[in-house]
């Protein structure tokens, strides 16, 4: 694949195909997503939304397809490609003896070794612990741990977040500052972000461009605006449940 | 690069680990405690166990043989009898009757028949002394043997008077010495270059066995801190953002085996110094003396033995504990092995692996436990250099261990558990 003129494209999926044993978690998705966007990655559970954002943090391999990261194939030097990501899984847990500044200059350290200081300075304040940084991470509460992870993945500035859920098990109040914090970084820095969520208002108000995801497919990609014209809807939410629905998708609960 | 990253890799582990006291007090505070209060608890409970000993002197009589011009009486053996077995803090009683055997209350009955005195005078008989010992008590057979040997210590005494005497009488140019033992051996330890060696070093040959006992303990809890770094991290969700660095996964893996390997290391000095305390003690507290000569050389070969042990362990249980669903078959791993290394070790402590035939030894050589057993023994008899090959065969094959070990890595097994 040439890459030239593409410098304002942070990252390229194409064709991602994943199979667990007999089960196909992610059935070809390809997307981009340029500089100083924040892209999200919408779907019901099980859509395959948290496999192909681990394919493109390197953490897994696709059976099939390309990546590439600041135009580094990611799935032939993960390792340099990682460089420029920074990454929040949806379930990550904080290590319970270590404080919130320990977390910090630990990641720190080890990716931006030349700028410890000027990371954890602005990890600090990303995570807005104050004094409680400096106190054990297991005995922070649910949202303080979320706004310390979202900080590690965040203050070395990194090129590309990609952040699974980000506001996944918080309340009103914790999910407001985690949104307002990635956009206040996004605007600060100019970096690119890729999000997954469930919740359409935090997708509404965070992402640039979506993308709704079903059975392991994109079914729809676009402008907020273009898809709410494309599905006659008159939110995100309705545009979500015609889009799946039209793709096959059927709720097998009550 | 790696070094540095190593390094920040590394302090996060043993910060974790410095901090997790559970840990530590089980694997370093516990043998410590542990095995000196074992060697205390035993003592205090062996002494604490009363046992109840009857003696009858049916006999009581005093006889002289003129011919040697000795008194001999009942009683003197009686009266060792009743001194030294309560020196040791037996309940001591004198009966009348022997009867006294079916008391159910008594534990050893020591019975001197009639006629014990004059067979004890003569020349041309032996006097005998009945034992009743109340059978499966363990405490009775201490005091049995403590009894047997007050008995033989006055029959060596009475036999050496009665020669003493004869020689006296008849004038014979001789000494009782020569008489009673006509035969004696000289034993002088030597090295294996024939240097005259003290008893100290058959000490330093048991506390090598001790050593290599040891190692059976420290495996386990190498191999749990192992598995909590790796699959424990995984179900606490926090690998995921470990694995997203910018690093190779291996030096990931290293840093917690060597983290892993720095606790099993404390672990087997800890148990080394819980072991020598407890010999110590208990043997102490019996009423003997043990001094164990600590040589320095063999504490520093023992703590590289035990290094490499841990990560040869380790290396071997890692492909399997990375494609394991949880903790628990994980564990199921790491115990397998660990029965493995004790079995190895346990035989180490009882056999002399550097005496075994070649071929045999050519065969335990495919287990990397032998190394680590031949390389303290034959440093502990005087084949330093086979010692140092032992050493460094063990050495190279934590390295090729670890090598192929960390290429069966793979992110993704240890990231998503294995499906059912």
């Amino acid at each position: 694949m040439v890459l030239n003129g593409m410098n304002n494209i942070v990252v390229i999926a194409k064709d991602l195909i994943k199979k667990y044993g007999t089960r196909i978690a992610v059935a070809g998705i390809s997307f981009t997503v340029s500089r100083g966007e924040i892209f999200g990655l919408i779907g019901p559970n099980g859509a395959g939304k948290t496999t192909t954002l681990r394919m493109t943090a390197t953490l897994i391999k696709p059976d099939n397809g390309e990546i590439f990261i600041k135009n580094i194939n990611a799935l032939k030097d993960p390792v340099n490609a990682r460089k420029y990501i920074g990454y929040l899984p949806e379930e990550a847990e904080v290590y319970p003896r270590l404080t919130g500044y320990e977390h910090l200059l630990f990641y720190a350290k080890l990716r931006k070794p030349d700028h410890v200081d000027e990371a954890v300075e602005f990890g600090v304040k990303l995570s807005g612990l104050g004094k409680r940084i400096y106190d054990k991470a297991g005995d922070y509460s649910k949202g303080m741990k979320r706004r310390l992870l979202l900080a590690i993945a965040l203050m070395t500035r990194p090129d590309l977040a990609i952040l699974d859920e980000p506001t996944s098990g918080l309340d009103v109040y914790a999910s407001v500052r985690v949104r307002n914090l990635i956009r206040e970084y996004v605007r600060e820095t100019g970096s690119s972000v890729i999000l997954s969520s469930h919740n359409m208002l935090e997708v509404e108000y965070l992402c640039d461009r979506i993308a709704f995801i079903s059975r392991g497919k994109i079914v729809s990609v676009g402008y907020p605006k273009e898809i709410l014209e494309k599905y006659s809807a008159s939110n995100l939410e309705e545009a979500f449940v015609k889009a799946v629905e039209e793709a096959g998708y059927k709720y097998e609960g009550l | 690069m790696k070094g540095y990253n190593f390094k920040v890799l590394l302090w996060k582990e043993l910060l974790d680990l410095s901090r997790d006291y559970k840990t530590l007090a089980t694997s370093l505070l516990l043998p410590l405690i542990f095995f000196p209060l074992l060697g205390f608890l035993s003592l205090a409970l062996v002494t604490q166990q009363p046992v109840n000993i009857a003696i009858v002197d049916m006999d009581r009589v005093e006889l002289q043989n003129r011919l040697l011009n000795l008194t001999f009486s009942s009683t003197d053996l009686v009266d060792k009898l009743i001194d030294g077995l309560k020196k040791y803090g037996f309940n001591v009683y004198i009966a009348n009757d022997s009867d006294v055997v079916y008391n159910s209350s008594i534990d050893l009955v020591i019975i001197i028949p009639k006629g014990f005195t004059f067979n004890l005078s003569s020349l041309n008989s032996t006097a005998h002394v009945e034992i009743y010992r109340r059978a499966n008590v363990q405490a009775c057979a201490r005091a049995e043997a403590i009894a047997r040997s007050i008995i033989n210590g006055y029959s060596n005494a009475i036999s050496k008077e009665k020669v003493e005497a004869i020689i006296r009488v008849t004038g014979l140019n001789a000494t009782s010495t020569a008489i009673l033992y006509p035969i004696s051996t000289k034993l002088q330890l030597v090295t294996i270059g024939g240097q005259e060696v003290s008893a100290e070093v058959e000490l330093k040959g048991l506390f090598a066995r001790v050593l290599v006992l040891a190692l059976s303990v420290v495996i386990t809890p190498a191999t749990s801190f192992i598995i909590d770094g790796i699959i424990g991290e995984r179900e606490r969700k926090t690998i995921e953002m470990i694995l997203s660095l910018p690093l190779p996964v291996s030096l990931i893996i290293y840093s917690k085996l060597v983290a892993a390997t720095m606790l099993g290391l404390l672990t087997a000095i800890a148990d080394a110094l819980g072991f020598v305390s407890y010999v110590v003690l208990t043997t102490m507290a019996l009423g003997g003396s043990l001094s164990l000569p600590i040589d320095p050389i063999l504490l520093l070969l023992h703590s590289i033995v035990a290094f490499f042990t841990i990560l040869v362990t380790i290396c071997i249980a890692l492909p399997f504990i990375t494609r394991t669903r949880g903790i628990r078959s994980a564990s199921n791993i790491a115990s397998g092995i660990a029965i493995i290394g004790t079995i190895v070790f346990f035989t180490g402590f009882i056999v002399d692996y550097s005496r075994l035939p070649t071929t045999i030894k050519s065969v335990l050589y495919i287990i990397p436990y032998t190394h680590s057993i031949l390389s303290i023994q034959y440093y502990v008899v005087g084949y330093t250099f086979q010692a140092l090959i032992h050493l460094m065969v063990l050495v190279i094959l934590s390295f090729v261990l670890l090598l192929f070990s960390t290429k069966m890595l793979n992110t993704e097994k240890m990231l998503l558990a294995p499906p059912t």
